[in-house]
C-alpha cells in the first residue's frame, strides 16, 4: 500500500523510478574525441559484428564475414544465408548469429554446427565461448536483432542467455527475463552480461545462470558488445546514448504507442546507430546549429563510446565520439596486436585506436 | 480526426490552462494569499458573532485601525528597506505620554504639542537610524535595545506624571475632534490612516526615493553599486517609522486621553505580524502599502475578535505568535518556490493537427523534391556577422542586415566585401522594409517598430497597441515584433510572433502551438497602432501583394500561408493560400515575376507532428525535461520556395545538411540575385538567378521610380 502510493507519488513528481535523469559523463567517462581522432579509419559498409581471430580481424557486414588484410582491403571468407547480427571467434572458426535467429559455426573445430532458431530464441545478438560451451544471448523473445529500437520502446525484458554444449548438442536456457542482453563475455567461472535496457553489467554463474552481482550500473548509454582485452579486463561498446528525452518518452506509453504505430522507425524518438542524417528525424533544443556549428554537447540520439574496464568492471578509460563526431554507433570493439578496433555501424567504418602506453590498468 | 483526438482537441480548446500561468506571473498575485486570509477571517468572525461587523463594532474597529494601521505602515517601510523596528511599541507609548503631559500638565496648545510629539518620535527614529544606517549595527538588536530604553523612559515619565495627566483636562475642540470626530460617519483617525496608506503607496511606487528604498531592500550591494545612498536611505526609514508611530501615539492620546504602563505593550509583535501577514517580506524589497493595510485589518479583526469571544488570558498572544510563524513560513516558501512553480505551469500546449503535406523524395514529382540548388551560393560576410534574420537591398544595391548585437550593418555594393554599421538600434533587428521616402523600417524584437532614416537617425514608430479586452496578460506592449510590410498608403502592417514569450524564448512557443501571435497595423498618418488579427500561430513573414489591397502572411507553427485583405471588396477577410507546407514558413518577399519568395526555416518532423496532437505529452515534457533536450521543430535544414497567389509552389531550393545555410529565415530578390539570411547564421548567401528580370528591385517594385 505504502509502496504503491510512493510509486504513484514518484510518477507524479518524477522521482525515483520515474526520474528521467541520465548519468553525467565523468571520471573515466569524461567526454573526449578519441574515436574521431583514431589513427586509422577503414571504411566498411554497415559492420554488424567484429571479432579478433588468430588469422586477423573479422567483421560481419550484410550477409558476409570478411577478414582485414594488412593492406586495408577485405577478403570475404563466408557468405551466410541471411543478414548477420553478431559474430564471435570460436575454436579456430567463427560463430555467426543471423537475423533469422539461427547460429552457425564456420571453420575450426566445430565447423558445420548449426543451431536453429526456436520460438523463444530467435534474436541472437551476442556470442562467446569457453571450451566446448557456446553462450548465446538472445535480446528479445518477440523482436529480431534489427528491431532493437522497437524492443526498447516496448520496454521488453524478454531476453535470455543460452548455453550450447557443442560436444553433446544439448542446450539450456540459463537466464531469462533480461532486458536485451546485448553483450556476453566469459570470465573464468562467470559470465558477464551487458543488459542494455537496464544500462548495466550483470555477473552470472556460468553453469546455472544465477545472478551473482551487478558490477557496473547506471551507464550513460546502452551497453552492447563485451570482450576481454589483453590486460585481463574488458572492452565494452555502448552502441547508443541514453538521453533525457528518450528516458522521458519511455515513461510516456501513449506517445510511444502512437509513435510505433504511425511513424517509420528511422524517424522515431529513439536511440540509433546514427542520427541527424535526415531532417525528418527529431531535433532537440540543444541540437539547433548556431552560426553553422552543431555543438559537441548537443543532445543526440547517437554517439560512439568504447569503455575499457578492469577485471572488476571498473571503467578505466573511454573512447568517444560526441554529438558532432564522425564515429557513431559502435557495435563492437576488440583488441588485437596492441590496437583497439572499433566497428562503427552508424558511420560505416572500423576505427583503429592506439592504446596509450603506460595507461594500462593500475 | 479520431474520436480521442477530438476529445483532446475540445479539452484543450475549452479549458484555458494558460490563464493559470499568466495569473501567477502577475505582480499582484503576491496579494492573493493575504486577500484570501482576509476573506476567511471576516467570514469566520462574522459568522461566529453576527453583530461583530455591526455599526458599533465597525466604529470601534476603524478607530483602532487608524492608530494600529499607521504603526503597521511604519513597520512596513522599515521592513521594505531590509530592516526591522521593534521599538515601535515603546515609541508609541512615549508619544502618547508626551502628548498628554504637554497638553494636560504643561498646558501647551494642541498644534505645539503635535509638533513636539512628532519631534520626540523623530528623535527616537533618528537614534535608530543613525545606529543602524550609519554605524551599521544590527537592526534587530539595536531596536530591541531602544525598545527597552524608551520603555524605561516611559515608565519613569509615568511614575512622575501619570497622576497629573489623569487629573488634567483639555479644553480643545480640535483635540476632541482628533479623538472622536468623524467625517461623514467615518472616524477621523481611520481616514488619516487611509490617506497615509495612499501617500505611502504613491511614495513607494511612483517616486525616486521610494524606488531607491525598494532597491536597497531588494539588494543592498547592487543599490550601492548603482549609486543609491544606502546608509542614508536606511537611516531615513527609521526616521519615517519614528514620525509615523508618534503620530499614531498622538491619535491614541487624543482618543483615550489616558496613559498606563500597558500602552503600546506588545505592539511591535502585533505590527510585525500584521506586516508579514499582509505579504511584506522580512528580507526586504517586497512589500506595499496595500499589503500593510491588508495585514493591519486581518490582525486587528483577529485580536478584537478573540477579545470579544472572551478568549482566555494569553490566548491572544499565543494565536498572534502562531499566525506570525505561519505567515513567515508561507512568505519564505512562496518567495522561494513561486518562480519554480511558475516555470512549471506557464507552458500550456494545445492540440494541433497539421494536415498531410508534400513529400520531399529526390527526383520525385513533388514540388519539394530535394535538390542542391543552394550549394552554389557565394557567401557574404562569413564569420563577421551574427544572425542576419532579414536582409534587404536599397536602390544603390547596398545590402542591409540586422544582427544579434543590435546593429543594422550595411555591406557596400558592388562586391559586398566592405561593411559598416549603418545604425545601432539595440534590441534584435528582425524584418525590414524600405518606405517610400527611402527610410528603413525595422521590427525590433523586444522593442517594437522603428525607423532608420536615410540620415541614419533612429526613431521609434510604435511599441504598443490596444490591449486585448479581458486578457490577463498585458499584451499592449510589443514583445516580439517580427516582420513588416508597407501598404501603398503608407500604413505599416507588422506581425508580432507571440505575446506570451520574450524574444529569446521563441522556440518555447512552438511547444504551445497556441495562437499567441497577432498582426498589428501602424498608421503613420494618425500615429495610431491597432491590432488587426489575433490568435495566429506565430505569424512571421508579411508581404504586400501586387493589388495593393491585401498581404500574404505566414504562420510558422501552422505551416501555412494566408492572405489578408485590408482594403477593397473583401476587406477584413482572411484566405488560406497554402495550408500544408512541409516546413515552417518564415519571411515572405516579392519575386520579380509577380510571385512570392518564402523561406522555410525548418522542416516538420513526424515525431513533432505527433507530439502536437498530444498537448499533455508536451506539457509534461516542458515540466520534466531540460529545455536543451526538448523535442523541437527541425530548424537545422530549410529551403527557399516561390509561390503564386493561387498557392502553387515552384522553384524549391535546398541546401541539404545545411552546409552553407543551416537555417534560412529570409531571402530577398534584387537585380537577378537572391540574398539569403538566417537568424542563427554567420553569413549571408548570394545566389545568381537565371531567367529573371535582372533590373528588378524591391524598392522600385513598391514605390516605382520615384
Amino acid at each position: 500500500m505504502t509502496l504503491g502510493f510512493t510509486r504513484l507519488l514518484d510518477a507524479f513528481l518524477g522521482r525515483g523510478e520515474s526520474a528521467i535523469t541520465v548519468p553525467a559523463l565523468d571520471g573515466a567517462l569524461r567526454p573526449n574525441r578519441k574515436l574521431d581522432e583514431a589513427a586509422e579509419r577503414i571504411p566498411v559498409e554497415s559492420p554488424s559484428g567484429i571479432a579478433a581471430e588468430s588469422g586477423g580481424l573479422l567483421i560481419a557486414t550484410g550477409n558476409s564475414v570478411r577478414r582485414l588484410n594488412p593492406d586495408r582491403s577485405w577478403t570475404d571468407i563466408h557468405q551466410a544465408e541471411a543478414k548477420i547480427s553478431c559474430i564471435a571467434a570460436i575454436g579456430g572458426g567463427v560463430a555467426i548469429g543471423l537475423e533469422t535467429g539461427a547460429v552457425n559455426i564456420v571453420g575450426g573445430r566445430f565447423d558445420g554446427t548449426r543451431i536453429e532458431a526456436s520460438a523463444d530464441a530467435r534474436c541472437p545478438v551476442a556470442i562467446d565461448s569457453a571450451e566446448n560451451n557456446l553462450y548465446v544471448c538472445h535480446g528479445s523473445a518477440t523482436n529480431g536483432p534489427n528491431a532493437w529500437q522497437r524492443d526498447l520502446m516496448e520496454r521488453n525484458a524478454s531476453g535470455s542467455v543460452w548455453l550450447h554444449e557443442l560436444g553433446t548438442s544439448q542446450r539450456h536456457r540459463i537466464a531469462g527475463e533480461l532486458a536485451f542482453p546485448a553483450g556476453v563475455s566469459v570470465a573464468r567461472e562467470r559470465l558477464l552480461i551487458a543488459e542494455s535496457w537496464k544500462h548495466r553489467i550483470l555477473r552470472l554463474d556460468r553453469a546455472t545462470g544465477k545472478v551473482l552481482d551487478i558490477p557496473l550500473t547506471d551507464l550513460p548509454g546502452y551497453p552492447g558488445h563485451l570482450t576481454r582485452n589483453s590486460a585481463g579486463g574488458f572492452l565494452l561498446s555502448l552502441f547508443a546514448p541514453r538521453s533525457q528525452l528518450v528516458e522521458f518518452i519511455l515513461r510516456e506509453p501513449k506517445y510511444r504507442r502512437r509513435m510505433m504505430a504511425e511513424i517509420e522507425p528511422r524517424y522515431w524518438v529513439a536511440p540509433a546507430y546514427r542520427a541527424g542524417r535526415s531532417f525528418y528525424e527529431p531535433l532537440q533544443g540543444g541540437g539547433v546549429k548556431h552560426l553553422g556549428i552543431l555543438k559537441p554537447w548537443a543532445p543526440t540520439l547517437s554517439f560512439g563510446m568504447v569503455v575499457r574496464l578492469d577485471e572488476n568492471c571498473l571503467p578505466l578509460e573511454s573512447f568517444q565520439s560526441r554529438a558532432d563526431g564522425i564515429t557513431h554507433g559502435i557495435v563492437g570493439a576488440v583488441e588485437m596486436g596492441g590496437h583497439i578496433y572499433a566497428a562503427a555501424r552508424g558511420d560505416q567504418l572500423i576505427a583503429k585506436l592506439t592504446i596509450a602506453s603506460g595507461r594500462a590498468a593500475p | 480526426m479520431t474520436f480521442s483526438d477530438a476529445v483532446t482537441y475540445w479539452r484543450y480548446r475549452l479549458i484555458p490552462d494558460h490563464i493559470i500561468g499568466e495569473i501567477l506571473a502577475k505582480r499582484w498575485i503576491d496579494n492573493a494569499i493575504p486577500f484570501v486570509t482576509l476573506i476567511i477571517v471576516v467570514a469566520g468572525f462574522g459568522s461566529v458573532m453576527p453583530d461583530f461587523f455591526g455599526v458599533g463594532g465597525l466604529e470601534t474597529l476603524t478607530r483602532e485601525l487608524g492608530e494600529f494601521g499607521l504603526v503597521v505602515i511604519a513597520m512596513m517601510i522599515v521592513m521594505l528597506a531590509g530592516g526591522i523596528d521593534l521599538s515601535v511599541g515603546s515609541n508609541f507609548a512615549l508619544a502618547n505620554i508626551v502628548a498628554l503631559a504637554l497638553l494636560n500638565v504643561y498646558g501647551f496648545p494642541v498644534w505645539l504639542t503635535f509638533i513636539a510629539t512628532l519631534a520626540v518620535g523623530t528623535a527616537v527614529g533618528l537614534l535608530n537610524g543613525f545606529l543602524i544606517g550609519y554605524l551599521r549595527l544590527r537592526a534587530f538588536l539595536t531596536t530591541l535595545v531602544t525598545l527597552i530604553i524608551v520603555r524605561a523612559i516611559v515608565d519613569m515619565l509615568l511614575l512622575r506624571l501619570s497622576v497629573r495627566v489623569s487629573a488634567g483636562n483639555v479644553d480643545s475642540d480640535l483635540w476632541d475632534y482628533l479623538g472622536d470626530g468623524t467625517v461623514v460617519g467615518v472616524p477621523f483617525g481611520f481616514l488619516l490612516f487611509l490617506a497615509f496608506a495612499l501617500i505611502a503607496h504613491i511614495f513607494l511606487s511612483r517616486t525616486r526615493p521610494g524606488w531607491q528604498l525598494m532597491a536597497v531592500g531588494g539588494m543592498r550591494r547592487s543599490a550601492h553599486n548603482v549609486g543609491i545612498p544606502v546608509r542614508r536611505t536606511v537611516c531615513l526609514t527609521y526616521v519615517a517609522s519614528g514620525i509615523i508611530v508618534s503620530l499614531a501615539g498622538f491619535l491614541f492620546a487624543a482618543r483615550l486621553g489616558g496613559a498606563g504602563s500597558d500602552t503600546g505593550f506588545g505592539l511591535e509583535i502585533t505590527a510585525l505580524t500584521a506586516a508579514v501577514l499582509g505579504g511584506n517580506s522580512l528580507g526586504g524589497g517586497r512589500g506595499s502599502a496595500a499589503k500593510a493595510v491588508f495585514g493591519a485589518v486581518i490582525t486587528l479583526i483577529i485580536v478584537n475578535g478573540l477579545v470579544r469571544l472572551g478568549a482566555a488570558h494569553g490566548a491572544n498572544s499565543f494565536v498572534l505568535g502562531f499566525i506570525l510563524l505561519v505567515a513567515v513560513a508561507v512568505d519564505v516558501r512562496w518567495l522561494r518556490n513561486r518562480h519554480k512553480f511558475l516555470a512549471k505551469v506557464y507552458v500550456s500546449p494545445v492540440f494541433k493537427s497539421l494536415p498531410e503535406t508534400f513529400g520531399t523524395e529526390r527526383n520525385s514529382s513533388s514540388p519539394f523534391a530535394l535538390n542542391d540548388k543552394l550549394r552554389e551560393v557565394s557567401l557574404i560576410g562569413l564569420g563577421e556577422l551574427d544572425g542576419p534574420e532579414d536582409v534587404i537591398l536599397d536602390e544603390d544595391d547596398n545590402l542591409y542586415a540586422g544582427t544579434r548585437t543590435g546593429d543594422i550593418v550595411r555591406f557596400l555594393a558592388p562586391d559586398y566585401k566592405k561593411q559598416e554599421i549603418f545604425a545601432h538600434v539595440g534590441g534584435r533587428p528582425l524584418g525590414m522594409a524600405f518606405a517610400k521616402d527611402g527610410a528603413l523600417l525595422c521590427c525590433i524584437g523586444g522593442m517594437g517598430l522603428y525607423r532608420v532614416g536615410k540620415d541614419r537617425a533612429v526613431s521609434k514608430l510604435t511599441d504598443e497597441t490596444n490591449r486585448t479586452p479581458l486578457s490577463v496578460i498585458d499584451d499592449s506592449r510589443l514583445k516580439l515584433a517580427d516582420d513588416l510590410d508597407i501598404a501603398p498608403d503608407g500604413r505599416v502592417f507588422f506581425s508580432e510572433a507571440t505575446i506570451r514569450y520574450e524574444m529569446h524564448e521563441w522556440p518555447v512557443d512552438s511547444l504551445e502551438s497556441r495562437g499567441n501571435g497577432r498582426i498589428i497595423c501602424y498608421d503613420p498618418n494618425t500615429g495610431t497602432t491597432r491590432t488587426v488579427l489575433r490568435n495566429l500561430l506565430f505569424p512571421n513573414g508579411i508581404c504586400m501583394t501586387h493589388d495593393g489591397a491585401s498581404f500574404m502572411f505566414a504562420q510558422t507553427w501552422a505551416c501555412s500561408i494566408s492572405r489578408y485583405y485590408f482594403a477593397g471588396p473583401k476587406a477584413g477577410t482572411v484566405e488560406m493560400v497554402i495550408p500544408n507546407l512541409p516546413g515552417y514558413p518564415d519571411n515572405i518577399n516579392r519575386a520579380s515575376d509577380g510571385t512570392y519568395w518564402c523561406a522555410l526555416v525548418g522542416m516538420r518532423t513526424p515525431s513533432m507532428d505527433l507530439a502536437l496532437k498530444m498537448p499533455g505529452f508536451r506539457r509534461r515534457m516542458a515540466r520534466r525535461v531540460a529545455p536543451d533536450e526538448w523535442l523541437f521543430p527541425n530548424i537545422n535544414t530549410g529551403c527557399v520556395l516561390r509561390f503564386d497567389e493561387q498557392g502553387r509552389v515552384f522553384d524549391v531550393m535546398w541546401d541539404l545538411g545545411g552546409e552553407n545555410h543551416p537555417m534560412i529565415t529570409s531571402m530577398r530578390e534584387h537585380k537577378g540575385h537572391l540574398y539569403i539570411g538566417g537568424i542563427l547564421n554567420n553569413r549571408i548567401g548570394r545566389l545568381s538567378l537565371s531567367g529573371v528580370n535582372a533590373s528588378w528591385s524591391g524598392p522600385r517594385s513598391y514605390w516605382g521610380d520615384a
